[in-house]
């Protein structure tokens, strides 16, 4: 056939795709298994550093147990949260996402039982630039959440500050990435929307029990 | 055709080695080298997909029409890169949420590209495999010198593991880890290496 012809071109094409395509779903089933198990275990070890629990090991199972053992999890509208009745260590965990500068960031927020404070938060999943947005997870970052204090007299955007504050000492301020403002600028958007959202559906005193006792 | 095979290893790892020869796939040298066991995921990731698509390419090069070649060889870059990205992502989730971002990029690295077009659509598939391969280890070798030298001047570290009495003697260098360390690294083993070149050249 000649190999100028269009039909040629358009079959040549269709064929490299339709193997080539092939190629890559045999190897996207052959590794389902092991992408699932590497996600459970993704999602525990960030819930353990989360809620700061004591992990005997390092094995998927030990981090499957230290979450099986302290929290409690349960769904509202959708959103995982996840209850620490440990006592001493009694704190809430909200799952939270939003918009970053490339695509969403999804999170885990600790906070006290009163929703006052911040315990901790930790990244579960994001795709900003490597170097700068996605030094989110970096501990320096993250670590400077631990204690805020939420302040729900702000208006709603201000309840927790990332970046720069006209007050010289907030006890509700982190400090912005350098060279990555917009990461920083739509983590405090989004964080302050989902804190309202929280709020809301915990707005009645929080039941003191243990789901499951 | 033994010794034709040993001058195209000789010429990716050397004569034309594809960083600081050719100046190709910088992006990535930079990015992914402030720990080795990234480079070392992320080399295989271009050692495989220089290697096959060159065998690819040239076992179709005389059915590919000349005018969709360029549109072919993108989609086998972009199929082995993905099935790469895959398979870290499964077997090594830790590295990949680190050089996901890298390894994807692959697809645009100029060494496939380039190696595909001037080297395997010219000639035979097993050339074109050890000519990607050379390709590949070339960029690896200087790939994996500068990640040795920033890990362990940056974090007193080698794949993971501390420096005996690391403390005693070492002050971390946190330059190294962060993105000028890899300029500095890259900029001076080219000067040294293109050096050595132009003297033995010169004999």
């Amino acid at each position: 056939m000649n190999k100028k012809s269009p039909v040629y071109v358009l079959s040549f094409m269709a064929a490299i795709c339709l193997v080539f395509g092939t190629g890559i779903a045999i190897v996207n089933y052959a590794t389902q298994g092991l992408l699932a198990k590497n996600a459970v275990l993704h999602r525990n070890r960030v819930l353990c550093r989360a809620f700061d629990l004591p992990v005997d090991g390092t094995s998927a199972d030990a981090y499957q147990q230290a979450v099986d053992q302290h929290l409690v999890a349960e769904e509202q509208d959708g959103r995982a949260v996840y209850r620490r009745t440990t006592p001493g260590h009694e704190s809430l965990g909200f799952e939270f996402g939003g918009m970053g500068f490339w695509d969403r960031i999804e999170g885990v927020i600790v906070l006290s039982p009163d929703l006052q404070t911040v315990r901790n938060i930790q990244f579960l999943d994001q795709k900003e630039t490597p170097g700068l947005g996605a030094r989110i997870e970096e501990s320096w970052f993250t670590d400077q959440f631990k204690g805020l204090q939420i302040d729900w007299d702000n208006p709603r955007g201000d309840r927790l500050v990332v970046g720069a504050s006209p007050d010289p000492d907030p006890k509700n301020r982190v400090d912005a990435i350098t060279g990555a403002t917009q990461t920083s600028m739509a983590l405090g958007r989004f964080l302050n929307d989902e804190l309202d959202r929280i709020r809301s559906q915990y707005s009645q005193p929080l039941n003191p029990e243990p789901l499951n006792p | 055709m033994a010794s034709s095979y040993t001058k195209i290893l000789k010429d990716g790892l050397l004569g034309e080695n594809p960083i600081y020869r050719q100046v190709l796939g910088i992006c990535s040298a930079l990015a992914v080298t402030n720990l080795l066991a990234n480079t070392l995921f992320m080399c295989f990731g271009v050692i495989f997909a220089t290697a096959l698509t060159n065998f690819t390419v040239s076992l179709l090069r005389n059915h590919i029409p000349k005018r969709i070649r360029m549109i072919v060889q993108v989609v086998i870059i972009a199929s082995y890169v993905m099935m790469i990205d895959i398979l870290i992502k499964a077997v090594a989730p830790d590295i990949h949420r680190f050089i996901g971002p890298y390894v994807g990029l692959i697809i645009t690295n100029c060494i496939i590209m380039g190696r595909a077009e001037a080297f395997a659509s010219q000639n035979k598939p097993l050339p074109s495999l050890v000519d990607g391969l050379a390709c590949g280890l070339g960029y690896s070798a200087v790939l994996i010198s500068i990640a040795v030298i920033r890990e362990i001047m940056g974090f007193g570290t080698l794949l993971g593991f501390a420096l005996p009495a690391r403390d005693l003697w070492w002050t971390q260098w946190t330059i190294m880890v962060m993105p000028p360390g890899a300029f500095f690294m890259l900029a001076i083993m080219t000067w040294f290496a293109r050096a050595k070149l132009v003297k033995q050249e010169a004999k």
